[in-house]
């Protein structure tokens, strides 16, 4: 794509291919509404019910455009990072779109072009959590800050262990031989890889 | 020409159908597998050019017999009849590669395969093919327009000022229809706002005097049935309670009546008696008790000074015969609560058009003065908000554009302002729809001060006193909270309950979305798929006042048609041969259609009413009845036809359908659904002329299962039925697993679900050979 | 209506709920033995992911791998049906459970990697677990004895204000099998009128999310807490005791956060088990797991009255 910006006019240029990216979307593992994303007729009811187009200036009628323009500059664009994936613009999109769907799957190939490195940083402890655990507890880069805004939190987590034996529970993590398997499978399946790339971009 | 089968000449045309066929079926693998007299491929054959080619093939090549490659019969078996003239009309057979091949399937490879089987079989079929000439029958000029509103008012009007015997059965105690409640309407040429009862009443007037009409109220049609090109309809009237001969509608009763109820004509926003008159204008001019919520204390009784109310009454059953039906049942709105995040069922404020049509309507709740129901102040900001139901995917919505909302919404805001110019009105738009002249129309309202935001609101809540529309205005991406003191949800049209009932009634088809379907979207959008029964006005799909006229005139003229040039019956019906019938009458019981009668010593089959099953031909034992045409000895060539050049590897099984089945099938094309390759659809007049030993011989040759298909209405289903277990248990004792025959339940509406079935045949059928 | 079990249950743990709110946990297997449900716990199931997938950490692929992995122990211990606790468990599972049936490449892609891990047993075969059939939240089970639950109440909470508030994940991401409507979600509404108690049904917000955003609530944490204070401030003009959840995320914005939003607010936080848990007199510190709870359940809850 080499749409670009001269005298303020955006040329789409004979070669240009602007449904390309929207084809890639439509392939992608993730999405389910086959042809909804073309028959966006930009109504814009999904931001009329989104959360974070009341407060931010993500707009998700607006991406949608531009997936259907081809304009690949959404894919570095801060605002998309504000979705809270609440799924609302999904259920009640009159064309059978799912912007939320299309949102995360642009930050997965912005993820992929390695673009959005500093964005899954502070949560990678999720991913050594359920190497370690099996389970995909808060990331402890967190804890402190937790600690600050939820006065009690921190005391509660250190008696985590003796609330969840009063209540009758078993233990947290399953046994090790169900930790080593999982972390068999995600070796196998590239995800090992990805999140190394990501903190060998940050040394 | 010849008569020795082999000697045959034969020419094969194939119609491109502008790519409808060609981009799928490679026409020069067709073309280099048969083996005919005369090849020939046309663009569009069906125009009077391909009329040309077909006629010069004929002349010039002398051939003996046709085979049109096209659409299905159903389209253009009537054009095609015509244009192989001078040839017999059934010298001539179409196969239908479109509707029952490109359209199905997406493996060109596949389907050019399959499009060569259809063609031989069509090829096979009309070397046995018999010269008869067609039947032409007269319908009677009685009429049933079912629906006494705008739609069929004016058919009904029409229809009896051409000299038809019309009956107008209308479900409400009044005749009127939406049109009588609907307060103003526009006419986008004269950019002015009129009177709509106005309008209706002269219409009403004249059906009332018109000799011809007689109006039945209070009734609806409960069951059909088609004979000999008559329905017999059976109407259920429900009492009135109060007689229309005496009552003078002098509203003594409603004074005294004590029970109070909503009142529907006023959409319920004002109170009516349980004895009342439905509008001032109402026909017949007489009150009604509203039995439901009437408690029978006889204080009407006792104020009637003419002696009309008599608080008993049974439901009355009576039986009509017609030759022709319109069917006018109209439409109801989308039930807003439906959208939830509307609110309005939370919200007194939050309204719909056509409650707004009853506030601004003079006769209305408020006599005419915009009011807000919640305390009847006047509006300070109204927003109206478009497509609530329309243009929406989600459960319970409709995909279609209801087409009239845009302008409803813009007359009502331009009456608003022309009578409150400071009330601001703001319309929520996703298009603004105003084809034509509403354009004109829509730039006034502009004039007027209408203002536009474009988005499609998420939702109403409120804030303090008002109300608070939440959307994005899309043109300036930016998230807005607009307050509004009246909001106003401009709601679907959708099919009413009397529509989807008389489509089962009538088994006319209906579309995905319960409307009652036309013949053909382009070429017979009157027509339904049952001959002699017609559609207009919001039935059909939605539209406006002046739309549903036209269409109702125009069904009108289609049924006058159909009465004056009667009705072209195909020939393949029983015949008797007299020198051989003993009139012992064993025929008439044994057929269920009761197309059998004894006249003058003399054993008369009605064509109309024979449907050619062949049932008769089996009980005879002088033998003494036959069926034009050659059916037999056609079935078993196309069978053979279908199963040319048939691989080991190779599946094909054969679907036998009638007209009923063919048309469902058909309808899967249409709407493009898909089904697979090895499914080959043979039409047939009667499914009871597939005998057992067709079948047997399709199997024995190859044939890997068979599907038959018939409607449960028909009166020879259960005999079909027992027929196939019989087959079937025969089979089994010759080593055929039983369950390569399937017999299945077909509908016409219910397209998709023979789609289904076809595929669940296919994957029994591979399982089948899979274990075997 | 879709088909709700009562038996061949695996009750499917939310790592949240383990490290949260553990009484969710107890009160959903109390609620469950009163009546009489059949159900089985599993050590050896995993975390859905959910968390890291919606921080994006965890992509569809590696969602999808570790999903039918999980879904191999149905077969494993001849349960047919998984029970989530956690909206996103259920919306995970699901969309992982219609990825494996509907997309054969990726099915394929996953068995190719059991197979390459030596754990062939884990090989998943097309409708080994159907979304709408096998996979259910906790309240579709409720909902489904919803007329029994009156029969086991011991305690009248009808003089609280409630509210409810349902979870995005359980509403409107798998739509078409919510019960009780997304538009206007309804289920736990009746669910508590089935305890004999009234919510004040809708309130601004209502169906608005928690606020959480998975990410926002860490990285983005003002825009987070601007969204809930939305729904925060709405229910707090409406003066509510109680907030009815079936979702330990949305709990944890709400019982963690509100303060921190609002120091002024003091409605408390329940999960629909543990609400219904209580209406049937479970034990605060034995079931329900009040110590887990930063807005304190006792400042409401105290001095219950028996129903009559």
């Amino acid at each position: 794509m080499k749409n670009s910006k001269s005298n303020n006019t955006y040329e789409i240029k004979i070669e240009d291919s602007p449904l390309s990216l929207a084809e890639d979307i439509i392939n992608d593992i993730k999405f389910s509404k086959e042809k909804g994303l073309l028959k966006c007729v930009q109504c814009g009811m999904c931001t009329s019910t989104c959360p974070a187009a009341q407060h931010s200036n993500y707009n998700p009628r607006d991406m949608i455009e531009r997936v259907l323009e081809g304009d690949k500059t959404i894919l570095e664009d801060d605002d998309i990072w504000n979705c809270f994936y609440c799924y609302t613009c999904h259920s009640i999109c009159p064309v059978g779109n799912s912007a939320c769907e299309i949102n995360q799957i642009l930050k997965q190939i912005s993820i992929s072009e390695g673009k959005a490195d500093e964005k899954l940083k502070p949560f990678l402890g999720f991913a050594d959590s359920y190497y370690s655990m099996a389970i995909g507890a808060i990331p402890s880069n967190f804890f402190e800050e937790i600690s600050e805004d939820v006065p009690g939190w921190w005391d509660f987590r250190m008696k985590l262990e003796d609330i969840r034996e009063e209540l009758g529970l078993g233990t947290i993590s399953p046994p090790q031989e169900v930790v080593d398997e999982v972390s068999t499978l995600l070796d196998k399946c590239g995800f090992k890889k990805c999140i190394d790339k990501i903190r060998e971009a940050d040394e | 020409m010849s008569d020795n089968k082999s000697d045959l000449k034969i020419g094969v045309f194939i119609c491109k159908c502008g790519g409808n066929i060609s981009e799928t079926i490679d026409l020069e693998a067709l073309k280099a597998s048969l083996n005919v007299e005369v090849i020939e491929e046309f663009e569009n054959l069906c125009s009077l050019n391909g009329r040309k080619i077909i006629r010069d093939g004929i002349l010039n090549k002398n051939l003996d017999r046709v085979v049109i490659a096209a659409c299905s019969p159903i389209s253009h078996e009537k054009t095609f009849q015509d244009y192989v003239q001078p040839l017999n009309a059934y010298y001539m057979d179409m196969a239908n590669i479109r509707e029952q091949c490109s359209w199905v399937h997406d493996d060109n490879e596949k389907a050019t395969a399959k499009a060569i089987n259809i063609v031989n079989a069509s090829i096979e079929k009309v070397k046995e093919a018999h010269a008869v000439d067609p039947i032409i029958i007269h319908a009677s000029d009685k009429v049933a327009v079912i629906g006494g509103g705008i739609s069929g008012m004016n058919a009904a009007l029409s229809l009896a000022k051409q000299g038809n015997k019309v009956t107008l059965i209308e479900q409400s105690p009044s005749i009127g229809g939406h049109m009588a409640k609907i307060g103003k309407v526009f006419s986008p040429v004269k950019i002015a706002e009129e009177c709509g009862m106005c309008l209706l009443n002269p219409i009403l007037n004249e059906v009332v005097w018109n000799d011809n009409i007689e109006i039945i109220t209070n009734a609806k049609v409960i069951s059909s049935e088609k004979r000999s090109g008559t329905f017999n309809l059976v109407i259920e009237k429900s009492p009135r309670y109060v007689n229309p001969e005496r009552c003078i509608s002098c509203g003594k009763c409603a004074e005294a009546c004590s029970k109070e109820v909503p009142n529907s004509w006023n959409d319920n926003l004002s109170m009516r008696k349980a004895i009342y008159k439905p509008f001032s204008q109402a026909y017949p001019e007489a009150y009604v008790v509203d039995m439901e919520n009437c408690d029978k204390c006889g204080d009407c009784l006792r104020a009637c000074p003419m002696r009309a109310i008599k608080l008993k009454g049974e439901k009355e059953k009576f039986p009509i015969s017609v030759g022709s039906v319109i069917i006018a049942t109209g439409h109801k709105l989308f039930d807003p609560n439906l959208r939830p995040e509307y609110g309005y069922d939370r919200y007194e404020d939050v309204i719909t058009q056509s409650e707004l049509g009853r506030i601004m309507g003079v006769n209305g709740p408020t006599k005419g003065k915009l009011e807000k129901l919640s305390n009847g102040e006047v509006p300070k900001r109204v927003v109206m908000i478009q497509c609530v139901g329309s243009r929406d995917e989600k459960p319970e919505g409709h995909l279609y554009c209801s087409r009239v909302c845009c302008m409803v919404a813009l007359k009502n805001a331009n009456i608003i302002k022309h009578k409150y110019p400071n009330t601001d009105v703001v319309i929520c738009y996703t298009d603004i729809r105003t084809p034509g002249m509403f354009e004109k129309y829509y730039k006034h309202g502009q004039a007027n001060g209408i203002r536009f935001i474009r988005g499609r609101p998420g939702e109403i809540v409120k804030k303090g006193d008002n109300l608070v529309v939440r959307t994005e205005n899309t043109l300036k991406r930016q998230f807005e909270e607009i307050e509004a003191d009246m909001v106003v949800l401009s709601t679907a049209m959708e099919p009413s309950e009397g529509t989807k009932e008389i489509a089962k009634i009538m088994d006319v088809g209906t579309t995905e979305d319960s409307f009652i379907k036309e013949a053909h979207p382009k070429i017979k959008p009157i027509a339904t798929d049952v001959k002699g029964t017609f559609v207009c006005g919001t039935a059909h799909d939605p539209k406006d006042i002046t739309e549903s006229i036209m269409q109702a005139t125009a069904a009108a003229s289609k049924v006058s048609e159909f009465v004056h040039n009667g009705i072209d019956i195909e020939p393949f019906i029983a015949e008797i041969i007299e020198e051989k019938c003993t009139v012992c009458g064993d025929c008439i019981n044994f057929c269920k259609y009761k197309a059998m009668t004894m006249e003058d010593n003399q054993m008369v089959i009605d064509p109309m009413t024979c449907s050619g099953c062949g049932n008769c031909m089996t009980v005879c034992k002088q033998q003494a009845i036959t069926i034009n045409g050659n059916i037999d000895d056609k079935i078993t060539a196309t069978i053979d036809g279908m199963l040319e050049g048939k691989k080991d590897d190779e599946r094909r099984i054969l679907v036998f359908l009638d007209q009923i089945g063919y048309t469902a099938a058909d309808n899967i094309g249409v709407n493009r659904l898909k089904y697979p390759e090895s499914i080959h659809i043979i039409k047939v007049h009667s499914i009871n002329r597939v005998r057992p030993s067709h079948m047997q011989h399709a199997l024995e040759n190859s044939a890997d299962g068979i599907f038959i298909g018939e409607y449960p209405g028909d009166l020879m289903y259960d005999e079909v039925e027992n027929k196939i277990e019989r087959l079937r248990n025969r089979l089994e004792r010759r080593g055929i697993n039983r369950e390569r025959i399937m017999f299945a339940k077909v509908y016409i509406p219910y397209f998709t679900g023979l789609a289904n079935k076809l595929i669940a045949f296919d994957k029994e059928i591979a399982e089948l050979e899979d274990k075997e | 209506m879709k088909q709700i079990p009562d038996k061949d249950i695996i009750i499917f743990k939310s790592c949240l709920i383990t490290v949260e709110y553990p009484g969710i946990e107890s009160s959903t297997k109390y609620v469950f033995d009163k009546l009489g449900i059949e159900y089985k716990i599993l050590e050896d199931q995993t975390c859905c992911t959910g968390l890291g997938h919606y921080s994006d950490v965890f992509d569809q692929f590696t969602t999808s791998v570790l999903g039918a992995r999980n879904f191999s122990l149905a077969k494993k211990y001849n349960q047919k049906h998984f029970v989530m606790m956690c909206a996103t468990c259920y919306a995970i599972n699901k969309k992982v459970a219609n990825i494996l049936n509907n997309k054969s490449e990726v099915r394929e892609d996953i068995n190719e990697i059991f197979k390459e891990s030596n754990l062939e047993h884990l090989t998943y075969e097309k409708g080994d677990i159907d979304s709408t059939k096998n996979l259910f939240h906790v309240v579709d089970i409720l909902y489904k004895k919803k007329d029994e639950l009156s029969k086991h109440i011991k305690y009248d909470l009808s003089d609280f204000k409630i509210a409810t508030h349902h979870g995005c994940h359980y509403c409107k991401v798998h739509y078409d099998d919510t019960i009780g409507g997304y538009r206007n979600p309804q289920i736990l509404d009746e669910l508590v009128e089935a305890c004999g108690c009234e919510t004040i049904g809708f309130y601004d917000f209502k169906r608005t999310t928690c606020g959480s955003g998975f990410r926002q609530r860490y990285a983005n944490k003002d825009l987070s807490m601007d969204v809930t204070k939305d729904k925060l401030q709405s229910l707090k003009e409406d003066n509510v005791d109680i907030l009815v959840h079936l979702c330990p995320n949305c709990h944890v914005q709400f019982d963690r956060y509100q303060n921190y939003i609002d120091d002024d607010c003091k409605t408390i936080h329940l999960n629909i088990a543990q609400f219904i848990a209580i209406a049937m007199g479970a034990d605060f510190n034995k079931v329900i797991g009040a110590k887990a709870h930063t807005v304190p359940i006792e400042s409401i809850l105290t001095d219950l009255k028996e129903v009559e």
